[in-house]
């Protein structure tokens, strides 16, 4: 049996792992100045290209690429481990604030600065950290330390958070911050280079790593707390932990792309309805699948329509199409 | 005679100010497996929780092998005592091997992972069980029977000298009870731990544990090893919570019937 699940289980590796190099490899190609795959290995192998391709290819196309694989597996990571802390199937990385922080961060932003990439960035990603931060030091002063507190915690500093930014709705321009703070709740990679995705990668790594690292310690999360703690975890403080670092991840990760809908609640549905079992695998392919969907969806956002369309569209119409497929053949048995 | 691996000494346990527990003393020795029985809200719960560390003692001190528990991380702690609590979790989608490999968690540093090894003692301790058949299987899918078995098979990869058990039958049927209980007091014996087990039914305190300590309003009211009581003793010992009994022996074993 064990064999046979292995067996398994190695199929849905390779067959997402080819999916995501696949979708790399589209995603490097397509856009408003589509790269043949000449051009491509010529960059690479130093062959003659012309400055443009080149600098299409280093500085916008290669970047972008990069980022929506981190941030497709980030939220993919961080909504695996959410839903497995949480025992909730329906628990999302905004569970604890980190969405709606960066939201409120990156409206400021657009208030304060205009519309500065690196201003709403910086807000966004400080936001995200300060409101998980909050939900943190709420749900320790009740001194009562269940996933239930946390949950509420998140609830309130969530509503806070929408509040305020309806307030700066209510008072911003309509012409140009109105539309900008309602274009960077939609999501989008356009605003990716080579330079902004160095910025964020420590600490994104920082989370993304810490998670993987930590995969023992979230596992046994998944049990009531009085049974974990009575196999010795220090649950209050390993909770506190493995939520800071899967909050660290989906900020690094949406503060340049905006908020990106569905991608952490779906990825760890389809990898669940794949592997049909709970454990640190289901959080790697839950990564992949993540990935896969955010490759996806971010080269349609950009050869689909003569503008770039906003990602959060393309992830849900994406996303349930490959979660139907899932439930349905799990209902007939073919998986 | 072996020497006692938990040792309550004036324990007292409560939630705020509330006094649930007082007072409490008693030894169970290497290879005992000792029932505290009490009707609903004796306190048995609560000092069971109190032992392995989910409450603190208000009062006493409580020994496991010598060390001092109360002053212990959970970390620690699961070294010296492990719990089988009344309803575990429901652990969807966890294949019953690694819900087995949760056992090892107090033995692994931070940054440890489960070697080869740590899989195969996980997987003895279920075949131990009659379970290695279903290592693979998802455990929430498994009947109540089949679950305790795991969870028991998760203690034994915990391997401590002292294992506390709060009603593990409630969920049982007649037979998978009986089976449950003669496995916990076999692994007792043979591996000279200390077991103590909650349990409403005294007639399988009886027939299952050596040692047995009665607690009513949150204080031990008698206590008594079974290898030299005789019927009489158990008669005059139970009757003190459940009113007036009659123990008839049958085989070698006893039957309690409430008059």
């Amino acid at each position: 049996m064990t064999d046979t699940y292995q067996n398994h289980q190695r199929k849905y590796f390779i067959f997402a792992g080819l999916l995501v190099i696949v979708a790399f490899a589209v995603s490097l190609r397509v856009g408003r100045f589509p790269l043949s795959v000449g051009e491509i290995v010529a960059i690479f192998s130093g062959g003659e290209v012309s400055d443009i391709a080149r600098g299409v290819f280093l500085t916008l196309r290669l970047p972008r690429t990069i980022m929506a694989v981190l941030a497709g597996a980030g939220l993919g990571l961080a909504g695996s481990v959410f839903q497995l802390v949480f025992k909730n199937p329906l628990a999302s990385p905004d569970i604890v604030g980190a969405a709606s922080g960066a939201n409120l961060g990156a409206a400021a932003a657009i208030i304060l600065f205009g519309q500065s990439v690196v201003m709403m960035a910086s807000f966004a990603f400080v936001g995200s950290m300060v409101v998980v931060f909050f939900v943190v030091a709420l749900a320790q002063m009740t001194r009562n330390n269940s996933t239930v507190t946390y949950i509420l915690a998140g609830i309130i500093m969530k509503a806070i958070s929408e509040a305020i930014i309806m307030i700066m709705k209510f008072f911003a321009d309509p012409e140009s911050e109105l539309a900008a703070i309602e274009f960077w709740a939609m999501g989008s990679l356009g605003a990716i280079t080579a330079s902004r995705l160095i910025g964020i990668l420590p600490f994104f790594f920082a989370g993304f790593v810490g998670l993987i690292l930590a995969h023992r310690h979230i596992a046994i999360l998944g049990l009531e707390d009085d049974e974990s703690r009575t196999l010795g975890v220090p649950v209050k403080r390993v909770r506190v932990i493995v939520l800071g670092l899967a909050s660290l991840t989906v900020a690094a990760a949406v503060c340049l792309t905006g908020l990106i809908a569905f991608v952490g609640l779906i990825a760890p549905h389809v990898a669940r309805l794949a592997l049909k079992r709970i454990s640190f695998a289901w959080c790697v392919l839950s990564a992949l699948t993540g990935a896969f969907i955010l490759l996806v969806a971010d080269s349609f956002a950009r050869s689909i329509a003569t503008v770039e369309i906003p990602i959060s569209i393309l992830t849900t119409f994406i996303g349930v199409p490959i979660l139907l497929y899932f439930m349905r053949n799990r209902r007939a048995g073919k998986i | 005679m072996s020497e006692p691996l938990l040792s309550l000494q004036d324990v007292s346990v409560g939630y705020g100010s509330k006094v649930v527990v007082s007072g409490v003393s008693f030894q169970v020795r290497a290879g005992e497996f000792c029932a505290l029985l009490g009707l609903n809200g004796s306190g048995k719960t609560t000092l069971l929780k109190s032992v392995c560390g989910l409450l603190p003692l208000l009062s006493g001190s409580c020994l496991a092998g010598g060390v001092d528990c109360t002053q212990l991380t959970e970390y620690r702690r699961a070294r010296h005592i492990s719990y089988i609590p009344q309803r575990h979790s429901k652990l969807l989608g966890v294949s019953v091997l690694d819900a087995v490999m949760m056992g090892h968690y107090s033995k692994l540093g931070v940054l440890e992972y489960p070697t080869r090894e740590n899989r195969q003692v996980a997987y003895e301790a279920l075949e131990k069980m009659s379970m290695s058949h279903l290592a693979g299987e998802d455990f929430s899918r498994l009947s109540e029977g089949q679950k305790q078995m795991v969870i028991l098979a998760r203690t034994l990869v915990q391997s401590t000298p002292v294992t506390l058990m709060d009603e593990p039958d409630s969920a049982l049927d007649f037979l998978n009870r009986r089976k449950m209980l003669g496995v916990v007091r076999g692994l007792i014996h043979s591996e000279g731990k200390a077991g103590l087990v909650t349990l409403h039914e005294p007639g399988l305190a009886i027939e299952y544990c050596d040692y047995l300590v009665l607690i009513h309003g949150g204080k031990v009211i008698a206590d008594l090893r079974l290898a030299t009581a005789s019927p009489a003793e158990i008669e005059e010992c139970l009757s003190q919570i459940y009113g007036k009994i009659t123990a008839l022996e049958h085989k070698g074993r006893y039957v309690v019937l409430s008059d």
